[in-house]
């Protein structure tokens, strides 16, 4: 096509050979496509540079200094991170908190999600009904709305302890208690197990049926069935669902800020409410950055032990079953 | 194609000019509106006389347009009934004052001080701000508020019927006004009423904690209903605040930079608390915070007898029940000192930020003298510190607001002089001691290793 146009006809002294004249024409047009496509995505750019970018190295910089929101900030070199790694016991509470938090809701989720998915995957009717009922509570479960319905329900008046009473159990307040806290935040984070259920269920309709039926002719059983071709088959969806889970988990905030605050006795001080209580409550906002950056790298280095081990159990079909 | 590729460029670079243009136009038409208004010579006049340089740059640069109307923003915190009432007297305000609009902001407590910051990070704090005391020093220190003493002098804000005992808590060392009293209160005891002369229990005002907890004692062991006692109400701190004061000494330390108490006299505090919850004579932590959370009282509920209260606060809890509350000073130490003081904890301050000080002088005045605005505000904030608004609403409140009138004069028997205002960081501090306590009323540390991690934390917060 650009061979064909009328300005090559342009008489001039200097005619290129037509090799060196396509070549020309080539280059103007891939960097015209090039400048075009940056110009479409531009308004994500600039998004990017001014909201995302700006504010991330902003935060590097004030991780170094004494910050306080309220007057200049003043370079304090590394004091921040000395200080959060050394000698405050509130940074490993929370972190150990937060740690927990992840690896008990974690787990759980995925295989509440994975057992609902497989129950929705027979087909029977009603299930894209059901599906889009179990989904719900991922859309709501971050809304405030579901935060005090929660702290209703756990309450020390609650529908839960009303419940335990009528069965003669003595309730508790499941929130006020150190001990049950964090429990009634893990099992709000697990009933959100929509989005990793519908991907899972995406990830069993891609298992191949004859798989299923020379199963079924070699006589498996279900369990057998379960173990040899869906989680094996399952296991790319599972690693990737175990990423953005385990991520998301470790920056859990606004149902416990809303729920506990951190309390009782710091017994559900999750690692951003104690940045955001840095930041906002104390106003020490270089200490807070700090103390981000610092969860960036720990999010980073168990993202990469995840990766790490990937190989050693995520089964890709392309790769020959390696 | 390639027409087809140069539309798309054109658009969508359009589009990215159009986003910029978005952008800065909203921050254009900020500056305008600030300098259009800050172009009022008589606003000029009050920028400049605090000293305040950016109102007066803004207003070389624009255009003229002095009609325009000058817009102040408001800011505080409170319930529901305060909010109503507050946006009821600036409706009034904005009637005489048909010039100045008022933009209100407002909150719960919670969330108030983050928002505040945030907007002092990006130099853009309301013009009129309600500042508690706790706070005062922090905004200050950082020279995020305008002395008034410009404005009082100037007769902007009329102080001519407040008496020096409501503001002097407001001049900073300098001299400087660094607020305006919104209204006076002190701390004190709400009692519920009804339960005490069910159980013929009087506490008469000089009581000792002593005599406050068997009183406790007393209810707990006649009654079989749900009773918890005493009702902290997550306001520990500012009880030993009190309590260290009746033992001659105080949190804080003169200089603001340590703290002012010795060990032996916050141990025996913490040994009260924890054997008040220990004994079942006062809520336990999560009972407290499962009210609090829910917005329920105890007192009102009749779950619990006595609680830690600012005395405005009888004016919100009485409406949550029909039982009858009371007032009542906090318990004495026997052969200890005067410990509580009054205190004007709220107050308006202008942010050095504002370019409509003058407005935001005229709205303060209002807020401090004008007799039916104050019909409106009902004592929410505190008694009010103009005298003449005071004997105006003496005759006309009744109940709950009569009563915590009738408390501050009660409790100026048992006060002794304020105080310094609390240094900067006081938030942090007052976070440690909660902790401090919550791990005692669980019972998990003593009241030695209570009070020493108190100290070691807040030590290194105040540095």
């Amino acid at each position: 096509m650009a061979k064909s146009h009328e300005e090559t006809a342009d008489p001039s002294i200097y005619v290129p050979s037509q090799d060196e004249d396509m070549l020309k024409k080539q280059k103007k047009k891939e960097w015209k496509e090039t400048l075009v496509g940056y110009a479409i995505i531009s308004p994500w750019l600039l998004g990017f540079f001014l909201l995302i970018l700006g504010p991330i190295l902003a935060s590097l910089y004030l991780s170094f200094t004494d910050y306080d929101l309220l007057s200049t900030p003043n370079w304090v070199g590394f004091d921040n991170y000395i200080n959060i790694l050394t000698s405050d016991p509130r940074f490993v509470q929370s972190l150990t908190v937060t740690l927990i938090f992840v690896f008990i809701s974690t787990p759980l989720k995925l295989i509440f999600a994975l057992g609902l998915a497989m129950l929705f995957n027979t087909g029977r009717k009603a299930t894209g009904f059901f599906t889009t009922i179990y989904y719900i509570p991922s859309i709501i479960g971050g809304s405030v709305a579901i935060a005090v319905v929660w702290r209703q329900l756990f309450g020390r008046n609650g529908a839960i302890n009303d419940i335990l009473n009528s069965l003669g159990l003595s309730g508790l307040n499941w929130i006020g208690n150190p001990d049950t806290a964090l429990s009634v935040l893990i099992i709000l984070i697990v009933w959100q197990f929509g989005s990793p259920m519908i991907i899972f269920l995406a990830g069993l309709r891609q298992i191949p049926g004859e798989l299923y039926e020379a199963a079924s002719v070699d006589g498996a059983n279900k369990v057998q069935t379960f173990i040899k071709i869906t989680l094996p088959m399952l296991t790319p969806v599972i690693f990737f669902n175990l990423i953005m889970q385990t991520i998301g988990g470790f920056m859990i905030f606004t149902q416990a800020y809303l729920i506990t605050q951190g309390g009782p006795m710091d017994s559900t001080l999750f690692y951003a409410l104690y940045l955001y209580e840095m930041a906002f409550e104390y106003l020490r906002m270089g200490y807070a950055s700090a103390l981000a950056w610092i969860l960036l790298v720990i999010i980073a280095l168990i993202t990469i032990i995840i990766f790490k081990t990937s190989s050693k159990w995520v089964f890709y079909e392309s790769e020959g079953g390696r | 194609m390639k027409r087809y590729k140069f539309k798309g460029l054109f658009i969508s670079s359009s589009l990215a000019v159009a986003l910029l243009a978005g952008c800065g136009g909203g921050d254009n038409d900020d500056t305008n509106a600030n300098a259009d208004t800050g172009n009022n010579a008589d606003n000029n006049a009050g920028a400049e006389n605090t000293g305040n340089n950016d109102a007066g740059e803004e207003n070389e640069a624009e255009a003229s347009d002095s009609d325009a109307e000058t817009t102040i923003r408001v800011a505080w915190w409170g319930g529901q009934e305060r909010h109503d009432m507050t946006i009821e007297a600036i409706e009034l305000f904005e009637e005489e004052h048909p010039d100045i609009s008022v933009e209100p902001e407002y909150t719960s407590w919670d969330g108030y001080w983050e928002r505040l910051s945030t907007q002092a990070a990006g130099s853009n704090l309301p013009d009129v701000i309600n500042m508690d005391n706790s706070r005062l020093m922090e905004y200050n220190s950082r020279d995020l508020i305008v002395d008034l003493q410009p404005m009082i002098d100037e007769g902007l804000i009329n102080m001519d019927d407040v008496e020096d005992v409501y503001q002097e808590i407001n001049v900073d060392e300098d001299g400087k006004v660094m607020a305006i009293s919104l209204g006076a209160n002190a701390l004190g005891i709400i009692e519920n009423e009804d339960l005490l002369e069910e159980h013929g229990i009087e506490l008469e005002p000089g009581y000792t904690y002593e005599e406050m907890m068997d009183a406790m004692h007393q209810i707990q062991d006649a009654t079989d209903e749900e009773f918890f006692g005493f009702d902290f109400a997550n306001a520990e701190f500012e009880m030993f605040f009190v309590y260290a004061r009746q033992h001659g000494q105080s949190v804080f330390n003169e200089a603001g930079d340590g703290l002012g108490y010795e060990d032996e006299v916050l141990v025996d505090f913490f040994d009260m608390v924890q054997s008040m919850v220990n004994e079942d004579i006062a809520a336990s932590h999560d009972i407290m915070m499962d009210y609090i959370d829910g917005g329920d009282s105890m007192l009102g509920e009749g779950s619990a007898a006595l609680g830690m209260a600012a005395s405005n606060q009888i004016i919100g809890a009485q409406q949550t029940t029909d039982m009858q509350l009371g007032l009542n000073v906090m318990p004495s130490v026997d052969g200890g000192q005067d410990g509580n003081w009054i205190r004007p904890s709220m107050s308006f301050s202008i942010s050095e930020n504002s370019e409509e000080q003058e407005a935001a002088a005229t709205f303060i005045d209002f807020f401090t003298n004008n007799l039916e605005a104050n019909e409106i505000l009902q004592a929410d904030r505190g008694v009010p510190v103009s005298s003449t608004v005071r004997e105006h609403l003496a005759d006309q409140v009744d109940g709950a607001i009569a009563e915590t009138f009738e408390y501050l004069e009660l409790v100026e028997n048992y006060t002794s002089p304020a105080d310094p205002l609390s240094p900067p960081g006081e938030a942090e501090v007052r976070g440690s001691f909660q902790r401090v306590v919550e791990a005692l009323k669980y019972d998990q540390v003593t009241p030695e290793e209570a009070a020493e991690q108190f100290r070691q934390e807040s030590e290194s917060m105040l540095q």
